[in-house]
């Protein structure tokens, strides 16, 4: 199969006609990776990018679900039945602490993330500390927004418009929520366990979560609330 | 205390309930007692129960697949001889409960009976295929099956205790709001099928990572068996509509549990928007059906032909733009419901156009056939038995496609003729064939196949006898889901369809016949050799069954249809490939996280279905702290010792000299 | 199992291998950076007159957008290297899956509440 003197297109068409399923000599159980069209051709890839991209796969699924949300809302906006508006329920100082709290979240998130990569316990906790504290600032937020709107008559079973803004922003909190307590656990493994692979595959995961959960944040508080407080009423 | 449940949950008053689950009762504790006396326990536990086993998880799928399938046979039993018998009569099911019977049999049919089926076959298969071990995730995989057991195991609870709901197998607002149905009903539903939805979302995000990420040495996308595209697009329609379906769910949930809005007829509510977000799940999901279907037939159309398949590239092509394209179409399931001539044209656009896709499937299977050398096996002949009666759905599919068309036949017995034409043969007709094909490879013995020949021919001209008639009535202007008849003209029609389920459920007998048979006779059936069907694909190069480890050593492939190139070096040779180095290969360990966590789930769908509060709390504390608690374990995985390897794979390769002499006495490979 | 040095894929969010830590924080840093300022940019932008009025929410969401965008690459380190294919078409799908559900929605919603009768009520559909 060597192409001495023919012209290499020539020599790979002899070679496919000659040897169609290219066998040639190979023993199978062979350690060399073997050519052939596309990625992934030199066998199973690790365990971190296994577990890293099962979750990415996840995370979109999960994006999937917000987004119904979100259409739901994108229906129903106007959906008032007599009630209050959108704009008379957002408060857009809160929610400008609540993203802020959000996206430095994320910031301490991926620097506790650096620390586990150097290997260094003691830092990771302490920005999967902050990372958590921030979380729960910021729900600790939304449960004050949604506190105050009930105590003004404001609740999801008032009108359509409420129950998809109540549904999709509480959806979000929900998912804080319980990345908090996950969050919880990540740092008693750590602390238990150190810096064993499952722990640190688990940490990429958690990274992941979180800053999905960012990303869907930017959503929410554009279309719901500063598109909301728009007195234009056309969004999206 | 116990929330809204009490004694008159019981359905002392309804015949056909009570004696129902009265039987099923005494079946389930003699199969208790039964395996309690054999101290079958342990064994049970270790090997099926706690397994991570792709294979076995497989197996399971497809059993409770099939119950289910009998479960809902019962009811569609039920459904056509009601309305044989209530043509300006009675029948003998007053109307409450005809209700529940035509949403039992859909809601189980397609997500009980005919969802475990396909994930079952995927999980099986697709490891094998790929060359690799397991699947991506395999203790995942076992919390997801366990996860859709526990969604069975409640809608099959709502026959003996309390109700299910009436309002067909997707719960339309407003008669699923608690305005309209204040009673448990719907509750079941929705709890059932969210948490069967977890579980299948989780084997569909396993089986898309398992495809991407974890194939062997050599195995590029274009060398994959087509059945693992179709597996591939397939779960990525999964993860794509499942959430679909989980929000809207959810949303209905809300509705009915906290008094929200988004679903009802006042205050703001819009009901046209469950519609519109279950059908944006609903059309996806029968692709979700129909793809693995459509790569059984691609599996079985080669080997029998004694042929490549025809067009493997066109066959990738046409599976991923059916995977697109079944993302678009999702209106023409309520062309009626008002949205106007641009967007019904839209969608009737779409939908005449996937069918591109199906035909140019249909094109290379028969091409496949064409110039080979026919093998008329069972799995072959449901094949052909698929490619025409599937043709004849299609088609009439393509009609509904048409808005103005389907004005007239839209919710008729036309449309129920249409997808029981698609899904019985295509999905249906795969699942008895991968079944026949299969068999052997999971279990080590083949099936009977007189009893197999004779389950096909009846389930053919059964189905036809009972589904031609309903075209028919369609046309002549009979809607669905009628308890009571009121024109006599329609009779001669609904008596030939109660014909042809007498057929269909002599089919059913001897299917079961031929696992008893088969059973009885494995010796005789016995699969010697692991390559009874003269296979194609890395599945039968392993022992049947295969190890639990699979292959001993990795296969490294070197072009499409890797096993039939090393058959054919083999026979060339007149040897096996040299025995190769074995070392020690690394398995996951069992695991009860599955089991535990489904079980606490079932008591919590329970408990919030009957709104016993308290209990519901403490169910999902105790699944939550279960599953933290597996989560803790130091021991993930265990080591084969090299030897074990050796010994299993030598006992293989001995059997496969003697596969190797007899295909050399016979001359030259088919 | 394969050799990380060899052309091996790489998870979303994870560092690639052979990158020290001093990147990984840069990253950080600039990707907080770009958030801040799109942020910022976005509340000050809603209710205020800056730019013509109807435009106020194209431009909301395209600051949106945009720092979609810096989160996905900064954060979750999503490039365009075929390291990265898998990801890329996982997100490519994801946010097709996206659009259709959310914009058919909306189309196909809108066009029934069209072809619905007027009526007198206050609480139906605009």
């Amino acid at each position: 199969m060597t192409d001495s003197g023919l012209p290499a297109s020539v020599a790979a068409i002899r070679r496919v006609q000659q040897d169609p399923n290219r066998l040639g000599q190979r023993r199978h159980g062979s350690t060399e990776p073997v050519e052939g069209v596309g990625l992934g051709t030199t066998g199973p890839a690790t365990k971190r990018i296994i577990v890293g991209y099962g979750f990415w796969i996840f995370l979109l699924s999960d994006i999937v679900v917000f987004s119904c949300f979100f259409a739901a809302f994108a229906v129903q906006r106007g959906a008032t039945a007599g009630g209050p508006t959108l704009e008379q329920i957002v408060d857009i100082r809160r929610v400008a602490f609540e993203t802020a709290a959000l996206l430095l979240s994320s910031y301490t998130c991926m620097l506790s993330f650096a620390a586990t990569n150097a290997r260094s316990r003691l830092w990771t906790q302490i920005f999967l500390l902050v990372t958590g504290v921030l979380g729960l600032v910021f729900v600790l937020l939304e449960v004050q927004e949604f506190a105050e709107l009930a105590g003004r008559g404001i609740t999801p079973q008032r009108s359509g418009m409420l129950t998809s803004f109540f549904g999709l922003v509480g959806l979000h909190g929900v998912h804080v929520t319980i990345g908090g307590m996950w969050l919880a656990t990540m740092m008693a493994q750590v602390q238990v366990k150190g810096f064993r692979r499952e722990i640190v595959h688990r940490l990429i995961c958690f990274n992941l979560f979180w800053h999905a959960l960012d990303i869907v944040w930017i959503g929410i508080f554009t279309i719901v609330y500063l598109m909301g407080s728009n007195s234009t009423g056309s969004g999206a | 205390m116990f929330g809204k449940l009490n004694l008159s949950a019981i359905p002392l008053g309804q015949p056909i309930p009570l004696i129902t689950s009265l039987v099923v009762i005494l079946i389930v504790l003699g199969v208790l007692t039964l395996i309690t006396v054999k101290k079958w326990w342990p064994y049970l536990w270790r090997e099926w129960i706690t397994s991570v086993d792709h294979k076995r998880i497989g197996v399971m799928y497809s059993a409770l697949g099939v119950l289910m399938l009998l479960r809902g046979f019962a009811d569609a039993i039920m459904m056509r001889t009601q309305q044989a018998a209530a043509i300006n009569a009675m029948g003998y099911l007053p109307p409450e409960h005809y209700d529940q019977i035509f949403t039992a049999h859909g809601t189980i049919m397609i997500l009980f009976g005919a969802m475990p089926l396909v994930l079952g076959f995927m999980n099986f298969l697709v490891p094998l295929q790929l060359g690799v071990r397991d699947v991506a995730f395999p203790t995942f995989n076992s919390v997801g099956f366990w996860l859709s057991a526990s969604g069975a195991l409640l809608v099959n609870v709502s026959l003996f205790v309390g109700e299910f709901a009436r309002t067909g197998w997707l719960p339309y607002p407003p008669l699923s709001e608690t305005a309209y149905t204040p009673g448990v009903g719907v509750d079941y539903y929705l709890w059932a099928v969210q948490i069967s939805g977890i579980g299948t979302l989780i084997a569909g995000i396993n089986i898309v990572t398992t495809v991407l990420k974890l194939r062997c040495r050599g195995m590029s996308y274009m060398r994959m068996p087509v059945f693992c595209w179709t597996a591939l697009c397939a779960c990525l329609l999964i993860v794509a509509a499942f959430p679909v379906l989980t929000a809207t769910l959810a949303m209905l949930t809300l509705d009915r549990y906290l008094g929200f809005h988004y679903f009802t007829n006042t205050a703001g509510g819009n009901p046209m928007m469950f519609v519109n977000l279950v059908w944006a799940w609903g059309h996806p999901e029968v692709y979700i059906l129909v793809l693995p279907a459509f790569g059984i037939f691609s599996e079985i159309f080669p080997t029998f032909s004694g042929k490549p398949l025809f067009g493997y590239r066109s066959m990738v092509v046409a599976t991923l733009f059916i995977c697109i394209v079944s993302m678009t179409v999702w209106l023409h399931h309520f062309f009626t419901m008002g949205a106007g001539a641009a967007v019904n044209t839209f969608f009737g656009i779409s939908s005449s156009i996937i069918a591109v896709g199906t035909g140019v499937k249909i094109y290379n299977w028969i091409f496949t056939m064409y110039g080979g050398r026919v093998r008329f096996e069972v799995p072959m002949l449901w094949s052909m038995g698929f490619i025409f009666t599937f043709i004849i759905g299609g088609l009439t599919g393509v009609l509904l496609a048409v808005p103005p068309a389907d004005f007239l036949t839209h919710n008729s017995m036309f449309l129920v003729a249409h997808f029981h034409n698609v899904i019985i043969g295509a999905v249906v007709f795969a699942i008895f064939a991968g079944m026949d094909y299969w068999f052997p490879k999971a279990f080590g013995f083949r099936l009977h196949k007189g009893w197999g020949i004779a389950a096909f021919w009846f389930a053919f001209i059964g189905f036809w006898v009972t589904f031609a008639p309903l075209y028919v009535l369609g046309l002549l202007g009979m809607t669905r889901r009628l308890q009571h008849i009121n024109f006599p003209e329609w009779r001669p029609w609904l008596y030939a369809s109660v014909v042809g389920v007498a057929i269909l459920i002599l089919g059913v007998i001897s299917q079961v016949v031929q696992f008893v048979v088969s059973i009885r006779d494995r010796e005789k059936l016995r699969d010697v050799t692991g390559d009874p069907w003269d296979g194609r694909s890395l599945e039968w190069a392993t022992p049947s069954p295969p190890p639990f480890f699979n292959f001993a050593v990795m296969p490294n492939v070197e072009g499409e249809e890797a096993y039939w190139g090393i058959k054919q070096r083999a026979v060339e040779t007149q040897q096996l490939s040299p025995e190769p180095q074995y070392e020690p290969i690394e398995m996951p360990v069992n695991s009860g996280v599955g089991f535990y966590t489904a079980f606490f789930t079932s008591v919590f769908g329970f408990a919030m279905i009957w709104h016993i509060w308290w209990l519901a709390i403490l169910a999902f504390a105790a699944a939550f702290a279960g599953f933290v608690f597996f989560a803790w374990r130091d021991v993930h995985e265990f080591e084969v010792p090299a030897e074990e390897v050796a010994r299993v794979d030598r006992a293989r390769r001995a059997a496969r000299e003697a596969l190797l002499e007899r295909l050399s006495q016979q001359g030259a490979m088919s | 199992m394969s050799d990380l040095n060899e052309r091996a894929d790489h998870a979303p969010g994870d560092e690639p291998p052979g990158e020290e830590s001093g990147h990984w924080v840069r990253n950080a840093n600039l990707g907080l950076a770009f958030s801040i300022v799109l942020t910022v940019a976005a509340f000050l932008l809603a209710g205020s007159h800056v730019i013509y009025m109807p435009a106020i929410p194209v431009a909301l969401l395209v600051l949106a957008i945009a720092q979609m965008g810096v989160h996905l690459v900064f954060f979750l380190h999503i490039t365009t290297g075929p390291d990265n294919t898998n990801n890329v078409l996982a997100l490519a799908f994801g946010i097709l899956v996206v659009f259709l559900v959310v914009a058919g929605s909306i189309w196909i919603m809108d066009h029934l509440s069209q072809n619905m009768m007027p009526t007198n009520q206050m609480g139906q559909m605009p």
